[in-house]
């Protein structure tokens, strides 16, 4: 069997939420954009937004919505459009790169903990359990402050504080399928260890991995907006949409229009991840229908 | 019963080790320590050498890790957690002060989530698939993607800048003092409305969506199609039955919560300038107050076990399957 054949009647599941599919289309939007941020959002007359991300003018400072700037300015005169399209790649990366580590380090302890069972198995239970016991955002206020706030510093403590559902998940699919019969086979044809558990196990617990994944950088995002939003997160002046959120918070007497767009970017941002994580793990388990 | 409480207790024991030591080698896995950390920021106060070898003994700072955190556990075990690097007091009055601020909040947030949240999971249950089901499941998702932070802000901007209903933040007027007992009282509610808001809106969704799921569970058992069938009424089906069963795993989401109410503090009181814990801890980590987030790291924790324990013996309790699975063993 194929594994396309799997995954059709998945994507066919999937493929019946309309809302899924604009969250879809919506990330793939966000991500070229942020892909892009340079060329869109620069100086220069031809560039789609005029105006580069760090470039201050007090002259037009806290300016509202205008054909000029389009979603205003902030207290130093700097264009607020082109710095949430510059703020988008740094949102993306840190949550996708997050994810990423997390998928990598809970995947890992998760099949170690499923296929040996044991001590092993105990050993990483204890560990989920210890590092489950911290409120998520101390533990990572923590790392970052401590640490020198970075952009890495951020991604490393995320991935290093959320890669316990990953390995609940991987960890459960493994006690479930390790004495299948496709493993026994694997195990009878005298293939090594590795060899089962990484082309043989581990596909085929992935995909309620990819739906905790989701919900990851969901969170990843969230909390990456929320630490650059106290002060704590990516470093002044680089642009984020917790950072332009936290000078809001200064002027907010008038400049409605810094508290309500960035923070709509997280929005939907967040919830367009929410909703492909939610949408594919319905379309997963076909007792939905 | 015994055994499994026995067991979960000793589990507990262990895990509470291994927070100590993951805090511990945090804290000193960072470069520097905080004494080095306070002469760059102290600028034009400079300290003699032997001063500041004094504050470091003070501290056990000169001696080996193991030794260090040999002293740090022995403190914790006997709740002498050191004093503040900060202000000098100790670490546990501190906290002490501070901790009935973020309670009241997070008590709050959390009785209103769960009177708001609990019902309507019921009622989705009930009719599942209507309008009221589908709405509130999507109303809740949204409310679930939104980044506290910046619903405070907007409440701030329409309630506090708009409107001018309620205070922007802090926890009491300037003329507090001055106010009757009663003007006290509605002073002090005024303050907390926007805070325990931000608290409750995105618990909601999860008390919702695990009510729902607990009451679909058990409306599909037996004995609800025979109350039905001995003729009760739907709301006594579903209030007099249904409800107190699924109550039972609603019970988790007490340690579930707990966690997730304290992260939330952190944001929620610094920007409402809220006097609590969460406050607490971010100008502590700013300042590298050592004791102070060794303190709150380990407390809060700690608290976040003993919720997970206490919601599982409850369960033990409360649901005879488990305890009686248990013991069959």
């Amino acid at each position: 069997m194929k594994r396309t054949d799997l995954f059709a009647p998945v994507w066919r599941r999937f493929r019946r939420s309309r809302l899924a599919i604009a969250a879809l289309i919506y990330i793939a939007l966000v991500s070229l954009i942020a892909l892009f941020a340079p060329l869109i959002a620069t100086n220069g007359t031809k560039a789609l937004v005029p105006f580069a991300p760090n470039d201050a003018q007090l002259v037009d400072r806290l300016q509202p919505p205008s054909v000029v700037h389009r979603l205003g300015t902030d207290e130093l005169g700097r264009d607020i459009l082109s710095r949430m399209i510059h703020g988008a790649r740094v949102s993306l990366t840190i949550g996708l790169t997050a994810t990423l580590i997390s998928l990598i380090v809970g995947s890992l302890l998760g099949a170690l903990a499923g296929y040996y069972g044991g001590a092993i198995d105990w050993i990483v239970s204890r560990l989920i359990e210890i590092v489950l016991c911290f409120p998520f955002l101390f533990l990572v206020l923590g790392i970052v402050a401590l640490f020198r706030p970075s952009m890495t510093t951020l991604m490393i403590a995320l991935g290093l504080t959320s890669w316990t559902t990953e390995a609940r998940f991987v960890r459960g699919e493994f006690l479930r399928i390790r004495e299948l019969e496709f493993a026994q086979a694997a195990r009878a044809s005298g293939a090594r260890d590795v060899r089962i558990i990484f082309r043989h196990l581990l596909p085929n617990a992935f995909a309620p991995v990819l739906v905790a994944a989701s919900f990851g950088v969901a969170a990843a995002i969230l909390t990456e907006s929320a630490l650059s939003f106290l002060g704590v997160g990516v470093s002044v002046p680089t642009a984020s949409w917790g950072s332009i959120l936290a000078s809001a918070e200064e002027n907010i007497d008038y400049a409605w229009w810094m508290v309500v767009f960035p923070g709509l970017a997280i929005f939907l941002t967040v919830a367009a991840f929410n909703v492909i994580g939610d949408r594919f793990r319905d379309a997963l388990d076909p007792r939905f229908e | 019963m015994r055994s499994y409480i026995a067991r979960r207790i000793a589990y507990a024991v262990l895990t509470f080790f291994g927070i100590t030591v993951v805090v511990f080698a945090l804290i000193h896995s960072v470069p520097g320590d905080p004494i080095s950390f306070y002469i760059g920021r102290a600028g034009g106060v400079t300290l003699s050498r032997t001063g500041l070898e004094a504050i470091r003994r003070a501290h056990h700072l000169d001696r080996p890790l193991v030794v260090q955190y040999g002293w740090w556990l022995k403190g914790v075990v006997t709740l002498d957690f050191g004093t503040s690097i900060l202000d000098g007091r100790p670490v546990v009055d501190r906290i002490a002060e501070k901790l009935p601020n973020t309670f009241l909040l997070n008590l709050l947030a959390f009785l209103v989530a769960a009177a708001i949240g609990i019902p309507v999971g019921l009622w989705s249950a009930n009719k599942p698939g209507r309008l009221f089901d589908r709405g509130s499941a999507v109303t809740f998702f949204l409310l679930y993607s939104l980044p506290s932070f910046w619903v405070a802000l907007l409440m701030m901007k329409l309630f506090a800048v708009k409107l001018n209903w309620l205070p922007l933040f802090g926890m009491t007027s300037d003329d507090y003092l001055d106010y009757s007992t009663a003007g006290r009282v509605i002073d002090r509610i005024r303050h907390m409305i926007l805070p325990v808001a931000t608290l409750t809106y995105s618990q909601l969704a999860i008390f919702a969506r695990f009510s729902r799921s607990a009451t679909t569970d058990v409306i599909r058992q037996d004995f609800i199609t025979t109350a039905r069938a001995k003729g009760a009424g739907n709301s006594v089906v579903l209030w007099r039955h249904a409800f107190r069963n699924a109550l039972i795993p609603i019970i988790t989401l007490l340690g579930l919560t707990v966690p997730y109410l304290i992260s939330g503090s952190v944001i929620v009181e610094q920007i409402f300038q809220w006097d609590g814990i969460g406050h607490l801890y971010f100008e502590s980590i700013l300042g590298r107050d050592y004791p102070m987030i060794m303190a709150l790291s380990v407390a809060t924790a700690i608290v976040t076990l003993l919720a997970g324990l206490a919601a599982d013996v409850l369960y033990a309790f409360a649901d005879p399957r488990i305890r009686l699975g248990e013991s069959s063993r």
